[in-house]
């Protein structure tokens, strides 16, 4: 992508298009309770709501922090103007992850090569020791993986990184 | 009382003694569980919602219709599981024009999304249908004399709005009632309401802070409560909070942290006197004193 060093007005219908973000009276409370704000660098979601809305992109392109969110969504219960911060949070992972590659988490080729992220459904032997079937999961089902790959061949981001689902 | 299992990937692949506990419990207490066949990823949030909007809520979409199906709602332990699916849900019947654009999507592999199935998450269930006082009616091996703490799955409790099955999600208080009906004295704590921090990037990210964020809550849980065991009911909480006492033992060269931790529903079944070999397997922290305790009761 073409970073521009000035601020880019309209950042935030690139990241947010919802406009929710708007609402922001950066008053903190976001931060009360989040884990990931104890980290170093601490994620610090306030922060990130001034860069999107200030238009801060080479700043929030380089922004490591959203990746350290837990998703406990504590800061959705107090935030007391529905800015919807971990959805924030998602829209700059998706923003990121679209303008460049190297953000687009492993963990998606695995989804569509398997259906999951772990490896489900190869413990056979010890889910019968305690007494369990085997599981009806996607990948003893070829005609079903096939249809959710293809389905999911149609969709953004792995139209755009087809060499990462081969 | 029937619902479609959604068993999401930590369980069924690593932690299957605690899917053995949640079919075993729910059956004897009168719900169904019916097998959500060829599902995937719910996703998980750090992989499609982290790229773009189709790609997560077609996956959401494709795990809510088998379950729309069956005309059942979806049960769900895993937090992770239960708010990923949740907000698909929310978002896909908020956004009429993205339900139409996932439903075109789903269309070539025979499926569609409409709404039908809500996410209910295994302690609600437990906590508002079942009800403690039911509960508490099949217990055959108490936990009396036992002191127990309870971690509360943030996800079932934030955004209030959505979520929402406790009275107040800055006072909850279902788990705490769920371990009380097996008989045992729940303590509480200044940390208490602090979430595990195991979920997310940020053990991976900041592993440092991640850890003394956790060691915070285990050192007040020492010094606050009198705690022979943790109570969670998701899945990331469980391994977390084995995991990362394990992991300060280590650094202090000590074994000062080693209270087990066991998954609501594994609690309920060994209650309910089933097999610690089959419900209660698979731990990185000793509970045979736990299951000693109880037989010991029982007897």
């Amino acid at each position: 992508m073409d970073l521009q060093t000035e601020a880019v007005k309209d950042l935030w219908k690139d990241v947010d298009r919802l406009g929710d973000l708007l609402h922001c009276f950066n008053c903190s409370t976001c931060l009360s309770g989040c884990p990931a704000s104890y980290g170093d660098p601490p994620l610090l979601v306030r922060n990130l709501a001034r860069k999107v809305l200030y238009g801060l992109e080479e700043e929030l392109f380089e922004e490591d922090t959203p990746w350290a969110c837990v998703s406990c969504s504590k800061c959705e219960e107090m935030c007391p103007m529905d800015v919807k911060p971990f959805e924030l949070i998602l829209h700059i992972r998706q923003w990121q992850s679209t303008n460049d590659e190297t953000r687009v988490p492993p963990s998606i080729t695995e989804i569509y090569r398997r259906g999951y992220t772990q490896a489900v459904a190869t413990n056979d032997e010890l889910r019968a020791e305690l007494g369990l079937k085997p599981l009806p999961t996607i990948n003893k089902n070829e005609e079903q993986l096939k249809l959710f790959q293809e389905m999911l061949m149609k969709t953004p981001v792995v139209a755009a990184n087809d060499y990462m689902f081969g | 009382m029937e619902f479609c299992l959604f068993l999401g990937c930590n369980t069924p692949a690593v932690r299957p003694d605690v899917e053995r506990a949640i079919r075993a419990t729910m059956e004897e207490l009168g719900v169904d569980l019916i097998d959500t066949d060829n599902y995937v990823c719910c996703p998980a949030f750090g992989s499609f919602p982290s790229t773009d909007e189709e790609s997560w809520l077609a996956t959401s979409g494709w795990n809510l219709s088998l379950a729309e199906e069956k005309q059942r709602d979806i049960l769900v332990q895993c937090g992770s599981c239960y708010s990923s699916l949740r907000m698909g849900r929310e978002h896909l019947m908020h956004d009429k024009k993205m339900q139409k654009r996932i439903n075109e999507l789903l269309e070539p592999t025979g499926r569609s999304v409409q709404g039908g199935s809500k996410i209910r998450h295994v302690t609600e269930v437990l906590y508002r249908e079942i009800t403690p006082a039911k509960i508490a009616e099949k217990v055959t091996h108490s936990l009396e004399g036992l002191h127990g703490i309870v971690q509360y799955p943030c996800h079932t409790l934030f955004p209030s709005e959505v979520v929402g099955f406790e009275d107040s999600p800055r006072e909850p208080k279902g788990m705490r009632e769920l371990v009380e009906a097996l008989g045992a004295t729940v303590d509480s704590y200044s940390l208490e309401r602090q979430c595990c921090g195991g979920a997310g990037g940020f053990m991976k990210s900041t592993p440092e802070q991640a850890i003394q964020f956790a060691k915070n809550k285990f050192d007040a849980i020492l010094e606050e409560t009198k705690a022979d065991f943790i109570a969670v009911s998701c899945i990331t909480c469980l391994m977390h909070m084995e995991n990362v006492q394990n992991t300060i033992n280590k650094q202090i060269g000590e074994e000062k942290y080693k209270i087990p931790v066991f998954d609501y529903n594994q609690l309920l079944a060994l209650c309910m006197g089933k097999d610690p070999k089959e419900v209660s397997a698979i731990t990185n922290m000793p509970r045979d004193a736990i299951h000693d305790h109880i037989a010991k009761v029982a007897a």
